[in-house]
Parts: C-alpha cells; structure tokens; sequence
C-alpha cells in the first residue's frame, strides 16, 4: 500500500464518480451536479464556476482517498469489496452531512432552512440525502460512490 | 368597525398576511391568526382555522368586550399594526414574523407586542397549536420556563412577557392581561423542526420585531418604481416578496391551500408551489422595480429546477426544487364548508403549452436586464424551442388547467408562437445556437397560420377561447401584452372590446364563458382585470386604463392585497390569499402605464 497508488486511485475513482453522476443528469436522473455547487462557492459566472468546481472536486477526490488509505493501514487490508463498503459509508455521510449541512453553511450563495427574507441565495439547498435534486439522487449519490470506493480499493489494494 | 364573523369563518377580505420568506402568517381583523404552516409555506400547518374552524387550530389576541379594529401595515414594511379601541381604553397589536439578526435565535418566530395608548384594556390571549393539518397528535405540556407544544420532529413554544400567566386546559394554553397606556406585553411564539428550541429573551424578541421593520422599510427604499401607483405597486412588491422561498429563490403563487373560488364547492386547490407560467411576470415585475437579486435567484432557481424534465415542462415546481405534487385531500370542513381541502396539486401533469412562451421570454427578459446565459441554460432553452415545435400542433389544458379534455387554446398556440419567436430572437443576440433558427422561424408562421385560421371568429370580431369555439377567455389580453401582434392591429383591438363586453362584471374580468370541466360558479379572476388596464395602456387607451385601474385599487382589502377572485356581486374575496399573479398584473399594469407617460 502506497498513498501514491491512493492518489492514483482518487483521480480515477473521482473522474468515474463524476462521470456517473453527470451521466445520471443527463438522464434527467438527478438535478446534482457537483463541479457546478462547489464551483458556485468560489464565483458566480456559471461558465467558470464548472471549471473550477472541477478541480475542487478532483482535489477533494485526492483527499478522500488519502482518507481511505489512512482507515486501510488501520485495517491492514485494501481490496475492492472493503473500498465498496468505505464508499457506502462517505455517500451516507455526504448525503447527510457533508453536502446537506455543512456545504451550504459555508458555501456563499446556498440557501440554508434559516435563509430569510432579508437574504437571497442563488442556489437552492440539496435537503436530506440531497433529494431536493431529484428523488433519484439518493441512489445515484451511492451508487457512484460505491464505484468511487471499489475503485480507491482496487487501486491500494493491488500496489500492496 | 368591530371584526365581524361569517358563522365561525372570518371573511377573507379580513386577512392581512406576515412572513420572513420561509413562511407566511393569515392574521384577522379580530386579532386572530388562522394560518401557519411550520417551518416552511409548503409545511403542514400548525395553525389552520381558515380551514377548519373547529380542528385547524389558532392563536387568538384580543380585548375582552366589545371593542373596534383599525389596522394598517406599517409604511412600507411588512409589520401589522392593528388597534383596539374598547370603552375603557386604546391598545395597539404589532405582528411580525421576525428576520434572523447576529446570533443564536429562534428557526422561526411570530411575535405579537401590546402597547397600551390610552386608559386601560384587558386582553385576554390562546394558542391552539394543531399539528399535521390538525391531524398529528399533540403534546401540550407547562415546561420551564415556556409550555411547550410537541408532534414528532416539530415543537412550538409561547414565550409571554407580561402578558399573563400561562394556563394549559390540554387543548390549548392562553392568559389574561391588562395593558395600561405606556405599558407594553409581547408574546413570542417559536418554532423549532429537527432541532432543539432556541428560547429568546425579551429583548432578543423586541430588538428582532424593530429590526424587521427597519429591514423591510430598507427593502422598499431600494425599489425604483416612484409613479402614480406607489403605494399598491410598493405593497404588492412586499406582498410579493413574501412569496419568495427564500432558502431557494423560488416563488409559490400563493401561501395558502383550498381557500375556495366558490364557497361550498370543490374548486379549492393547492397553491403553495412555485408555476413555471408566472416565471415571465416574476422576472419582469422584479427587474422593473430594480429587485435584481430576487430576479437573479429566481431564474437561477428555475432554470434549475426545470433541468430534471428539460425539454419537458412540469406545470409547476415544489418550493424546494422537486417535482413532486400528488394531490390528496384532508380530512378538513374547508372554509365555510368549502370541501374538499387538498394538498398537492393535480395539474402538475397536465401538458400546458403556454408555459414554454412564458418561460422563454423569462430568459428574453433576463438577457435584456442585462444578464448572460451560460451554455448549458442555453442549451436548455433552444432543447425547449424545439420541444415546441415538436409540439405545438398538440391540444392541452391551457392557461385555466380545466379538466375537461384537452383543447387547441388560443393564448397556448399564441404562447407557443411566443416562445419561438423569444428563442430566434435570443439565438440572434448569440445567447442560444442558431442551428435550429430556421425550423423556429418556419414553426412560429405555421403557429400564426393556425391561429389565423382557426381561433378568430369573424362573428365576434375576436380571438376566441379554443380552436373552433366561440367562447372567449380573458387570458387573450395576454396576447397583446406579450406583443403576439401589433398594439393597434384590428384582431387584438376586437379582442380587446369582446372581452370586456362579454366576460366584464363592472371594473372585474370573469375568467372565460363555458365549460371547464367543474361544476358551480367562480367570481371574476382579478389578475384579468389588471391584464386589461395593461392591454388598454398598450393600446394606447390611457385614460380609460387609469380609470380602470383606480376601480380596480378600491377592490382590494383595507391593508391593499387581494385575493385571487372577487365576488363581482357582494365584493367578497374568493380563492387562495394573496395570490402573487394577482400583484404581478398590478405591477406590470403600473408599469406599463408609466412607460406610456415618458
């Protein structure tokens, strides 16, 4: 195991993870997109903030994986199948926590359930399990998630 | 004048309304609230006597005995002022819901201050909280320091500064009062929703209710429209505002449900979702009063929200973005009997062609406010040309979602001809592709050809309702407000004389002569009649439209809102209260007026 192979795992799990999820947009699955609401967050021209959002995504991917590396070492195993379950576990807590509370806490133009009249965001908030963006998203969230896991672990794994 | 009562239902006219853009409160002249829905607009109510008297649940604030109201709002805010003068003395009520300030407060909080101004007034006061449309089991409990009412995941709380003592009768809580001149009461009640209460102090509560007032009177300093109108245009816009969801931009087209268009029938629907077909007024209305940041959320948040059906339009959209809206009834007496009391929204899947116009001259509108469209929402808008042109050619329910089987309606075709027309033109202005110009252009004459041939009646000298009818509806005055043909072309000026002779009841508009699919009768739609003020000022009729529309400002309530429909007999209000389509016609009315002064 090496945090090189995590990286190279993280790039390659985040580039299917947000091919998955663009893909299911495009099916009109969900209205998530994830370049864009982190994008959003660094300016407000919806051109550059795709550009953005996608290396902000790409490096939390890296970061996530660096995570996944870390709980591997700990467990002195890396395989596909626990990357799976690493997966579930970060698109439960994206789905929650991650995106449904703390992004829109700190991202400037979301609206929170305390947004009031005297604001106006220009985003509107992902809810619970983000199924403000379609009822599909729970499942596209995790699903793309667990690709993202297996891959992560796949890549550890087979450097160890 | 003391507040009078229709059996245990107050009249509608008799509503004013509060909010702080993520819920809205229906307050009476007797001092009573009936309308709450916690935490959102869209939430189950937690107090509901408009619909129920019996179950809905209330917070009443009055003097004991006989006593007269006045009230008013504020200057230019949307804080209500009701006064009570009784034999022994004067007492003014101050309403808000609050706006958040800097630290930890309430997730939502009504306040209700009492001053006395004269000798000596006793009040007495009750909360009814009833949960889940008064369906969910509550739990009233006299907790230190405030009661607290519980149901699941929601709680309220009566925070009360001399105001009485708290007494609980398991039902309700309530307390007795006097208030002297000089002296001062308030009652805070706040809302918590999957979290724990965040009890204010007083002076959290009273420095949050000035500072409200202090935000809204900003708010309307900002508004650019200073014409003949001020007063109705600066309280429609607030009206409006309070519309707003403001955790996502969206705008519901009224914050109530099942307030009914004919008392004792059915026609009671659920208007607490965001209509893609208001999209055009909203953004308009916003950008003439220099709102550019409500405009700016608001077609942000539409153009989000229709990305999930895109090229296919739902008629409407949940506050929160979802496109879910099954309509289902409540187990509710609806006002004065009015049955059945739904939720949800029916016509969320009807096939409505005029919201594809609507929607694309949202955008024309945006762009020329001076903002750009980025690919991807120009790449929706040219997928939603197209769809039109795909499907113009198809009946559908219309403007008035009637359930009767779908028709070829006039204002859809002539929506359909607007929405090609707005995509060429924007294509021109380089916003959208011009690869599908041609097809646009060559569709939008096909549209003119059949509107030409099937939807004029030479007999009438006007357009008419559907393809091969002869009623009339009044949503062809749209036709000339969107510029589908030229102000003084014969075909809208007959239309224009038709309307008025056969759907005019005084200074008000029926919506349409004929079947639409429900029984009994409605009053006449007022947003119609501000059409018309618009259509006679755009052509070039300014007098009469300025006479009009001083008839029309008489119909409203004493604090200047209306409802969706008014009784033309009696002047009772009728319909969901306010309804935002009404204060966008009065808006663009104003307007429009205007411009043809300068």
């Amino acid at each position: 195991m090496s945090p090189w192979s995590a990286l190279a795992g993280g790039f390659a799990g985040t580039l299917v993870l947000t091919t998955a999820v663009t893909a299911a947009s495009q099916l009109r699955l969900t209205r998530m997109d994830l370049p864009f609401l982190l994008g959003t967050a660094c300016t407000d021209d919806r051109n550059r903030a795709r550009v953005i959002g996608y290396v902000l995504h790409f490096v939390a991917g890296l970061v996530f994986a660096l995570a996944y590396y870390a709980a591997f070492l700990a467990l002195g195993r890396a395989d596909w199948v626990l990357g799976m379950l690493f997966g579930f576990v970060h698109a439960l807590f994206a789905g929650t926590t991650l995106v449904n509370v703390l992004l829109p806490v700190v991202h400037p133009r979301m609206g929170t359930p305390l947004s009031a009249a005297s604001s106006t965001p220009l985003l509107e908030p992902p809810g619970f399990m983000l199924l403000n963006y379609g009822r599909a998203t729970p499942v596209v969230t995790i699903l793309s998630h667990l690709a993202y896991g297996a891959i992560v672990g796949w890549f550890i794994g087979a450097a160890a | 004048m003391a507040a009078t009562r229709s059996g245990r239902y107050v009249p509608l006219r008799d509503y004013a309304v509060i909010g702080d853009g993520r819920t809205v409160a229906l307050v009476a002249r007797s001092g009573s609230i009936d309308w709450l829905c916690l935490p959102n607009l869209d939430s189950p109510s937690v107090l509901g006597a408009v619909l129920d008297s019996g179950r809905g649940g209330r917070f009443t604030l009055h003097p004991h005995g006989p006593h007269d109201v006045q009230r008013r709002y504020l200057p230019d805010t949307n804080v209500l002022e009701t006064t009570f003068t009784s034999a022994t003395g004067v007492a003014r009520v101050t309403d808000a819901l609050t706006l958040p300030g800097a630290g930890l407060g309430p997730l939502r909080e009504l306040a209700r201050r009492v001053e006395g101004l004269a000798g000596r007034v006793p009040f007495r006061w009750r909360v009814e909280p009833r949960f889940g449309y008064g369906s969910a089991p509550v739990r009233l409990q006299m907790r230190e320091p405030y009661p607290v009412a519980t149901s699941g995941n929601d709680a309220i709380a009566i925070c009360a500064w001399d105001a009485g003592s708290s007494r609980s009768d398991g039902v309700g809580l309530g307390g007795d009062f006097e208030v002297r001149e000089g002296g001062r009461a308030t009652i805070a009640l706040i809302a918590a929703h999957a979290e724990p209460l965040v009890f204010p102090s007083r002076a959290q509560t009273e420095a949050r209710l000035e500072a409200t007032g202090q935000f809204w009177s900003r708010w309307v300093s900002e508004l650019t429209y200073d014409g003949a109108w001020r007063d109705a245009v600066v309280r429609s816009a607030l009206a409006l505002k309070l519309l707003v969801f403001a955790p996502s931009g969206a705008i519901a087209a009224a914050p109530t449900t099942s307030l009914p268009e004919a008392i004792g029938r059915t026609r009671n629907w659920d208007y607490r979702y965001s209509w893609i077909r208001d999209s055009s007024f909203t953004l308009n209305a916003l950008l003439q009063l220099g709102r550019h940041a409500e405009a700016r959320a608001y077609f942000w948040w539409f153009m989000h929200a229709t990305r999930l059906t895109v090229p296919r339009l739902r008629v409407l959209y949940r506050l929160d973005g979802g496109t879910e809206a099954t309509e289902r009834t409540l187990p509710l007496d609806g006002y004065r009997g009015s049955r059945p009391v739904r939720i949800g929204n029916g016509a969320a899947g009807q096939l409505q062609l005029d919201a594809y116009g609507e929607l694309l001259d949202a955008a024309f509108v945006y762009v020329r406010g001076g903002y750009r469209l980025d690919r991807d929402t120009g790449g929706d808008l040219a997928r939603l040309a197209d769809f039109v042109c795909a499907h113009w050619r198809e009946p559908d329910a219309g403007i008035w979602e009637v359930r009767t089987t779908p028709r070829h309606h006039t204002q859809s075709k002539a929506m359909c001809w607007v929405a090609l027309d707005r995509a060429r033109r924007l294509a021109d202005l380089g916003h959208l592709s011009a690869r599908h110009a041609a097809r646009w252009r060559a569709e939008a004459a096909a549209i003119r050809r059949f509107v030409d041939e099937h939807c004029w009646s030479a007999r009438k000298g006007s357009y008419v309702w559907y393809a091969g009818g002869e009623e009339l509806d009044a949503s062809l005055l749209l036709l000339a407000i969107m510029r589908y043909d030229a102000p003084d072309s014969p075909r809208l000026r007959g239309t224009l004389e038709a309307v008025r002779r056969e759907l005019g009841a005084g200074p008000l508009l029926r919506r349409y002569t004929g079947d639409d699919g429900l029984a009994g009768e409605e009053g006449a739609f007022v947003c119609c009649s501000f059409w018309l003020v618009e259509a006679l000022a755009i052509a070039g009729r300014r007098k009469e439209a300025g006479a009009l529309m001083d008839d029309l400002l008489h119909l409203a309530n004493d604090v200047g809102l209306y409802s969706e429909e008014i009784e033309p007999r009696t002047g009772d209000f009728l319909g969901n209260f306010p309804q935002g389509l009404v204060h966008l016609a009065l808006i663009s009315a104003a307007v429009e007026m205007e411009r043809q002064t300068t």
